[in-house]
């Protein structure tokens, strides 16, 4: 085959310039900065009409806790949800870029999503990635077909289940769903078992805390409590507020004027036009 | 517009960069900077293989052979190389990549690169035309 002429413009996307050199480097005895570890507690059940989804909102980076109150249930369509659980910018990046498609989607056939199709994209794209992609999802929705609860793993595998727990926190809040899930759930019975899993989480996972945020879509309507429980307040507060007596001491002023290093010139060397 | 003996050209940036890329050895050719990178490349051509094989099972052998010939006459009509890259609008509305959008719509887009050099068009033009060597747009992504 001849060599084209004509070269299609260049894509962006995943650039692997300087992974040769990273691996030399490293060789040399020169190691990378590792991961930091990431934590989580997402939860999600069908009750009689609808799905249930729950987050803890704590995120970590390490051992430090970054943001205490961080939101993990991403919008995906008005009838889907999605909580993710794993590195925050790619969980976030993922959702937004699928719910882009979805949206592109919906325009193209003026239906409402269907949460297979989300799924699908979802796990199409994080198999492409082989695992590199860092999210673990919990995948909800109510489309014509009914409601749907999905777990999807960052190598893009993906299950169907009634309760579904993700995270670091996801053993504390599987105990709580697998002692007391039954089919049938009402909308306060369901809103109260997430809670409990979440808190359940949160209490006995270091890498999940704060406050509990959930998301209750049934069919035709959707209601996000942000901040429905608030279990760990912040305990003191001065009241006097923190003052400090010693004022920071200025040492040294000196300022030095910015000198003009561009010349500019009016009128002079006009553009053809 | 092919000339009669095209000139060889990197495709896709200057391939022999011995600081960027390491230096040239047979197995680091072969294998590649990064699993990943291989392991996706594939995916994407096997996935292209599949959807021609699907569509000469259900049309028969032409169709695919046809949608060749259009994908060949539209990656062919650009605009003239210079500050504004082309869009490939009927590239992509045949591809179906228009109703997609994925990490390369919006990461790391090569316009926006620290070492994007806008490209010559008199140097673009000769290339496009057999004239001369090199890539279009001698920029890295």
């Amino acid at each position: 085959m001849s060599s084209p002429a004509f070269e299609i413009p260049p894509k962006g996307g995943f650039s692997f310039d300087l992974c040769r050199r990273n691996e030399m480097i490293a060789k040399k005895g020169v190691n990378p900065p590792s991961f930091r570890k990431t934590g989580t507690t997402i939860v999600g059940l069908i009750f009689q009409d609808g799905v249930i989804l729950g987050a803890d909102t704590r995120a970590t980076e390490g051992p430090i806790v970054c943001d205490k109150n961080c939101e993990k249930i991403h919008y995906m369509a008005p009838n889907i949800y999605c909580c993710g659980a794993g590195t925050a910018a790619d969980t976030e990046a993922v959702t937004d870029m699928v719910s882009s498609q979805l949206q592109l989607h919906r325009y193209h056939t003026g239906r409402e999503s269907r949460v297979v199709t989300a799924l699908t994209l979802l796990k199409r794209h994080l198999f492409n990635y082989q695992g590199y992609v860092q999210a673990a999802l919990v995948l909800g929705g109510v489309d014509c077909t009914g409601p749907h609860l999905h777990t999807i793993y960052p190598h893009g595998s993906t299950d169907t289940l009634p309760f579904a727990t993700m995270g670091s926190g996801s053993l504390a809040a599987m105990a709580v769903f697998e002692s007391k899930y039954r089919e049938g759930l009402t909308r306060d019975e369901g809103v109260q078992l997430v809670s409990e899993a979440i808190c359940s989480g949160v209490f006995n996972d270091l890498g999940s805390g704060s406050n509990v945020d959930v998301c209750v879509i049934t069919k035709g309507h959707k209601e996000y409590l942000r901040n429905h429980l608030l279990p760990n307040p912040r305990t003191y507060v001065s009241s006097k507020g923190f003052s400090f007596p010693k004022k920071t001491e200025v040492l040294l002023t000196k300022i030095t004027p910015l000198k003009e290093k561009v010349v500019v010139i009016e009128g002079g060397d006009a553009m053809e036009e | 517009m092919e000339a009669p003996k095209p000139i060889q050209h990197e495709i896709g940036g200057i391939q022999k960069d011995a600081l960027r890329f390491g230096l040239n050895g047979v197995k680091s050719d072969l294998v590649g900077s990064h699993p990943l990178e291989i392991a996706y490349e594939s995916a994407r051509k096997n996935h292209e293989e599949m959807k021609k094989r699907i569509l000469a099972n259900t049309y028969g052998s032409a169709f695919p052979l046809k949608m060749d010939m259009d994908r060949q006459i539209l990656s062919r009509f650009q605009r003239p190389p210079g500050a504004i890259p082309s869009s490939m609008l009927g590239l992509e509305a045949m591809t179906g990549r228009l109703e997609n959008f994925g990490f390369e719509d919006y990461l790391n887009d090569p316009q926006q690169s620290e070492t994007f050099k806008p490209p010559n068009v008199h140097h673009g033009m000769e290339v496009r035309l057999g004239l001369s060597k090199g890539p279009v747009c001698p920029s890295f992504i």
